[in-house]
């Protein structure tokens, strides 16, 4: 059984289509708005991850025809959420030990205490919207990503949900810069919405790409010869981040480096590329697309499949 | 579908290893000690439930929450016959706050520190050629969140076996909110006391091997998995719901196929905080109705603190030894229960000898992510 894409959105600077992620015609510099996709009324105490989080998240579920404007048009309960992100609370955790360090636990704000818990972005999804299926906190490095999808599709097909709202989101500030060393990270949302293609069927709601398959493996040419086991003639490949190695593998292949153009983007990244992917399908582009995330010498590296809608398997 | 839990493997406050944390427990042993680490002028908060592992050094060092996982991981193997190679295995870690402390080290002190390893997958590939890591940072239900996403990977199919571990370990900006939190600082962890004045955290590690229970493995299993419920109460970021936490106990039945009066022992998640304890409590009211006398409770934070992310499964494996064994350990300063716990049956001050068979685990985090497994005994 596999499963299909019903909805996809991003917040990025610049607010581009999907169709626009992997080749932008211009990027405004600067941080993402969130605001110019939800009220941010109510939002004032969330950090800036869960706030790119949720409006991403809306628009995703808008797009899947689940969010009607103001209430969920499925059942609550059978929906579930995975969301991937490194560094989401970062800032909030190393602010929390500066300000003990300065003026002892008094200093502190009894408001960042649900921010210093790294699951904040997804349970704040899941309240906003009242999803109360199986909630992830993905937080598993550079294929934290591609592994949400991969937990996303798993909780499909276990019957545990029927539909998964997947997300991953990383703020730019300057503890991430310091930690990830990079000073072009990107600040911004993706998400995509899961679902088995019969109850989509039912639901009347478009496949916008179809799941081929997952895999995972040390180092980047060992992944992707995993993955042309499933598919061996890609029509492209979303990269993993430029820092990583194989950046001579797949020549003559078209190649979109997302995070050449959003900036390095952590957990963010796989999910930014299936969403980009399938910004890909809906203009007819064909399939199938490799997805690549890690890459770091020797390192793991995970690798996603995914099909045009219409593709047979 | 049911699981065959082959190896355990755990580090707490209270012992090095799953023998030495379940005789302490049963013995009524607590691991709070005055706080350690930190620096004590910077909180009202006098103890915790530590494991202080920093031989000479003064201060913290990093990475002390990755080597207690690996400790774990390394029992848990090897006590399930895989070995130190553990390339073809699948390993899920619930953790809370993951390497936070190593980034609080990092952000104040300056000692290196990585981002990549906020997540411990390159320490298990290093230590163990593990290529198939995940993170899952579901607060305090991690560590069960990590047991319900290992049984279905292995319902699956493709892996042999699979890993579920927890770790967490106390952090500078959680024990300081917490403790900012609280009106008058809390002395222990006493759950469903009238006297309980909240949380004190823990630290802990621990991991158990799964293997499907037709699989064709010859050892032996400590005690099977039936099931493991998860949701999400979708209703405030720190404060529990009690309908969510009744939903995700008769999910685990359900999916166990067992019926409340079926459970002879819960390890209740019991925090010890006004909020927990009182809407765990309505929930065990609602779901075992007439049957709520059946079972033997207790809440084991009274001995261990609260262990955050690998509170869950430090409880899965005392209920396989409680299973195995029949000894069932106290809830320790439990003294004045509060109403709502009018009619269960705690073991108060000193461990109950009983033959269990079915055993229920309670796990719920922030954010309103609730974890129940169900396990039972192998006769």
């Amino acid at each position: 059984m596999t499963v299909v894409m019903v909805g996809a959105a991003t917040v990025l600077p610049s607010n581009p289509t999907l169709a626009e992620l992997a080749t932008p015609a211009h990027r405004v510099p600067g941080p993402a708005d969130p605001g110019a996709h939800i009220t941010l009324r109510g939002l004032r105490y969330k950090d800036h991850a869960t706030r790119l989080a949720l409006a991403a998240a809306q628009v995703a579920l808008v797009d899947a025809r689940m969010w009607d404007g103001d209430r969920l048009t499925v059942d609550g309960n059978r929906v579930a959420v995975v969301v991937s992100s490194n560094y989401g609370n970062a800032d909030t955790v190393c602010r929390a030990v500066e300000t003990i360090a300065r003026e002892s636990t008094a200093g502190t704000s009894p408001m960042d205490l649900p921010n210093t818990s790294s699951n904040v972005v997804a349970s704040s999804v899941a309240i906003r919207f009242g999803l109360r299926g199986a909630n992830v906190m993905l937080c598993n490095g550079l294929t934290s990503g591609l592994d949400a999808l991969f937990w996303a599709r798993m909780l499909v097909r276990t019957g545990r949900a029927a539909q998964v709202l997947a997300v991953g989101v990383e703020p730019d500030n300057a503890v991430v810069r310091r930690l990830t060393g990079d000073e072009n990270v990107l600040d911004g949302a993706a998400a995509v919405v899961v679902e088995h293609p019969a109850t989509a069927r039912e639901r009347r709601v478009p496949a916008r790409a179809r799941y081929a398959a997952y895999e995972r493996a040390a180092g980047v040419d060992q992944c992707l010869s995993r993955l042309a086991r499933h598919a061996s003639a890609p029509a492209a490949w979303y990269a993993p981040e430029p820092s990583a190695a194989g950046t001579d593998v797949l020549t003559g292949l078209r190649r979109h480096d997302l995070a050449r153009v959003w900036g390095q983007a952590s957990g963010a990244l796989g999910v930014l590329q299936c969403a980009a992917a399938v910004g890909h399908f809906d203009g007819g582009g064909a399939g199938p697309v490799y997805l690549v995330n890690g890459g770091a010498p020797e390192r793991v590296t995970a690798g996603v499949v995914l099909d045009a809608p219409g593709a047979v398997g | 579908m049911s699981w065959s839990i082959t190896g355990t493997g755990a580090v707490a406050s209270v012992g090095a290893n799953v023998n030495e944390i379940f005789d302490n427990l049963c013995a009524g042993l607590s691991g709070r000690r005055p706080l350690q680490v930190f620096d004590r002028s910077r909180y009202t908060s006098p103890f915790a439930y530590e494991m202080d592992d920093r031989g000479e050094e003064s201060g913290d060092v990093p990475g002390r929450a990755t080597r207690w996982l690996l400790a774990a991981v390394e029992q848990a193997a090897r006590e399930a016959d895989l070995g130190d190679d553990l390339s073809g295995v699948p390993v899920i870690v619930g953790s809370g706050l993951r390497e936070h402390r190593s980034m609080e080290l990092w952000h104040r002190t300056g000692v290196p520190f990585d981002g990549e390893r906020l997540h411990f997958g390159a320490a298990l590939q290093d230590r163990f050629g593990v290529t198939e890591a995940y993170c899952v940072a579901n607060a305090c239900a991690a560590s069960l969140y990590a047991l319900a996403l290992g049984a279905d990977l292995l319902a699956e199919g493709g892996a042999p076996a699979v890993i579920v571990a927890g770790v967490d370990m106390v952090t500078e900006s959680m024990f300081g909110l917490v403790e900012r939190m609280n009106p008058v600082p809390p002395q222990e962890v006493r759950p469903f006391d009238r006297q309980r004045r909240g949380a004190v955290m823990g630290e802990a590690a621990v991991a158990v091997v799964l293997r499907p229970a037709d699989s064709p493995y010859q050892g032996r299993a400590r005690a099977t998995l039936r099931g493991v419920g998860v949701n999400c109460d979708a209703f405030h970021v720190t404060a529990p719901s009690a309908e969510g936490i009744a939903a995700a106990i008769r999910q685990a039945h359900e999916q166990a196929g067992i019926k409340p009066e079926s459970v002879d022992l819960v390890m209740l998640h019991g925090t010890g905080t006004l909020l927990n304890d009182a809407a765990e409590a309505s929930a065990m009211q609602e779901v075992f109705g007439a049957h709520v006398s059946t079972p033997v409770m207790t809440a084991i934070k009274s001995m261990t603190g609260h262990t955050s992310g690998a509170s869950g499964l430090l409880g899965l494996i005392v209920a396989a030894r409680a299973l195995a064994e029949g000894r069932i350990p106290p809830t320790l300063g439990l003294t004045e229960p509060i109403d709502e716990v009018a009619g269960f049956r705690f073991p108060f001050g000193q461990s109950l000898h009983r033959q269990v068979d079915v055993a229920q685990v309670n796990a719920f985090g922030f954010g309103g992510v609730n974890a129940v497994a169900i396990v039972e005994a192998v006769r």
